[in-house]
């Protein structure tokens, strides 16, 4: 079924927001974009292909995302770099309480002088529910292509 | 044009730098270490199950098919065609009954004997292969297998030792805990292309006292770090190595004062990722193995995986991981291996770390090939020790490099 126009910009607009906000290094607001009750997962397209359950980074609960956040911001040792998300056209589907939506991605990384690349190209697939008034990303599945990843994934997805 | 330095310093506790950036010093390393007497790392069982599943890896530079065979044995088989040279197999994994190069239809078994050649007779009486063309002759090269506990290993060489030699008894102790017989569950895969010389990765390993230094997490929540009741173990030749460890505590004390990045007061939010059950004999809760030459078997709490390093050239290696657990598992242990699987891998909490700082170390080293590393720390020996502030597993791996690259 077809979703209504103004829910479907308001889906876009949260897809937007995501990857704005961590273009913009405020991962303390990473975890804001979950519900309450959450999975977050960027698992490689030949595991979720062949149906096998190991993801780069899983995060099924708040708390693992708030530990996240502050193991990208606080903990792990990485170089200055700047990592710019692209996205594809946002394709919803599912009911009102309950939407689906399928979106594509690239991040190009720009590590301090050196030439941007390809750091990761991909799909999100999105469960989003509406919780106190606001879309939320009840399970947030980051299925890449890259097989083999340009050293590490320093930051969410 | 100045000649590359290729002569090792006069003393074991120093690491010339050309080791790890000669181009003619690397393409030495794939015939006297990866094409050489050594049991190459290729997979595990469980990702090949049934007859006919089969895996594309790497030795050294080439490019290797291991297939299970319909008699249930483990094959491993260049992946290159007899006939052209082309490399037969593209697809990372999947299932053949028969292994058929898309060129001209050489087609071989899952051993690797040429079944049949298109137009053999020739057509209408025309061409075909001269009378005494002999297929057994023309098939597939065919490696030398070992298969321990579901871990699988191949050579290139005649003059390998047997496996059980090769190991030495201590290392197969430590194989054996960890891959124990039971039969292994596939979690899955990862990979990731580190810019520095395949080296860095088995030294990191070895090299126990950055953990507590480099890996912040690590640090702050005991796993793995240098006041930590710990072994440094190598096998005769010194080129094995298994560290081990027991969990500590979050607390202040001699070891973790002297850490500028220790942090007391740092809490998990979900303390579910550091939920670990004791699972093997013995308390060790880390166990961290380097079999020489291309794989790490590791156990960090319940999460449980091997690294196999695939050199890319002196500068460049890519590192394969493989999760597993066992057929045993319950559900909730499985969700423990993979929670705890946040830990490793291309986004690990600690190993996010070591990829950057082994390319930083490669940048650091690469203009400098005749400077050396230090690595004095505990002494200038080569014998095992009790604790982990120490490089002896840096020494000792390097006197057997020396002796196998005859330098």
């Amino acid at each position: 079924m077809t979703l209504p126009p103004l829910l479907q910009s308001e889906i876009e607009k949260l897809i937007n927001e995501y990857v704005l906000v961590i273009d913009d290094g405020e991962l303390d607001r990473w975890p804001q974009f979950f519900a309450s009750v959450c999975l977050y997962k960027i698992i490689s397209k030949e595991n979720f292909d062949a149906g096998l359950p190991l993801a780069m980074l899983l995060c099924d609960s708040q708390g693992m995302l708030k530990d996240r956040t502050e193991a990208f911001t606080k903990l792990n040792v990485f170089g200055p770099r700047t990592w710019r998300h692209i996205l594809g056209a946002v394709h919803t589907t599912g009911t009102e309480s309950r939407i689906l939506a399928r979106t594509n991605f690239v991040i190009f990384e720009t590590l301090a002088g050196k030439d941007t690349h390809i750091q990761c190209a991909g799909e999100y697939r999105d469960v989003i529910v509406r919780e106190d008034k606001t879309l939320k990303f009840r399970e947030r599945l980051c299925v890449y292509d890259t097989t083999m990843i340009p050293n590490s994934i320093v930051w969410p997805i | 044009m100045a000649e590359p330095l290729c002569t090792w310093p006069d003393r074991n506790d120093r690491v010339p730098y050309w080791i790890y950036t000669d181009q003619g010093n690397y393409e030495r390393e794939l015939e006297n270490i990866f094409y050489g007497p050594v049991w190459n790392y290729v997979g595990l069982e469980c990702e090949i199950p049934k007859p006919g599943d089969y895996k594309r890896t790497q030795i050294g530079d080439q490019s290797v098919i291991v297939v299970r065979d319909i008699d249930d044995g483990v094959n491993v088989l260049v992946n290159r065609c007899a006939h052209r040279g082309v490399k037969i197999c593209e697809q990372d994994s999947g299932s053949f009954n028969e292994i058929m190069c898309p060129y001209h239809q050489w087609t071989y078994d899952l051993k690797g004997n040429l079944l049949g050649v298109p137009f053999h007779r020739g057509v209408s009486g025309n061409g075909g292969m001269p009378e005494n063309f002999n297929l057994q002759e023309n098939g597939l090269d065919k490696l030398e297998v070992h298969v321990r506990n579901g871990g699988i290993f191949a050579t290139m060489s005649d003059a390998t030792p047997p496996f059980q030699d090769y190991m030495g008894k201590r290392i197969l102790g430590y194989y054996d805990r960890q891959l124990d017989g039971r039969i292994l569950k596939l979690l899955g895969h990862s990979r990731q292309r580190i810019g520095a010389n395949w080296k860095l990765m088995l030294e990191n390993i070895k090299d126990t006292h950055h953990a507590s230094l480099l890996h912040v997490f690590f640090v702050t929540f005991g796993l793995f770090r240098v006041d930590n009741e710990s072994r440094v173990e190598m096998d005769q030749t010194g080129l094995h190595t298994a560290l081990s460890s027991i969990r500590g505590a979050q607390e202040l004390n001699d070891g973790t004062a002297q850490m500028r990045s220790f942090d007391s007061k740092l809490n998990l939010n979900d303390p579910n990722l550091l939920d670990a059950v004791h699972e093997f004999p013995g308390d060790q809760t880390v166990v961290m193995q380097t079999l020489w030459p291309n794989v790490i078997l590791q156990q960090q709490s319940n999460t449980l995986a091997t690294r196999q390093i695939v050199p890319q050239g002196p500068n460049a290696f890519e590192l394969h991981w493989t999760f597993f657990g066992y057929e045993t598992d319950d559900e909730e242990m499985t969700e423990r291996r993979l929670r705890q699987a946040n830990l490793m891998g291309p986004a690990g909490l600690v190993s996010i770390d070591d990829g950057q700082i082994l390319e930083r170390t490669q940048e650091g080293i690469r203009a400098h090939p005749n400077c050396e590393g230090v690595v004095e720390l505990g002494g200038r020996e080569t014998d095992d020790t009790d604790h982990m502030v120490t490089e002896v597993a840096l020494r000792a791996f390097y006197k057997g490099y020396r002796k196998v690259m005859g330098l």
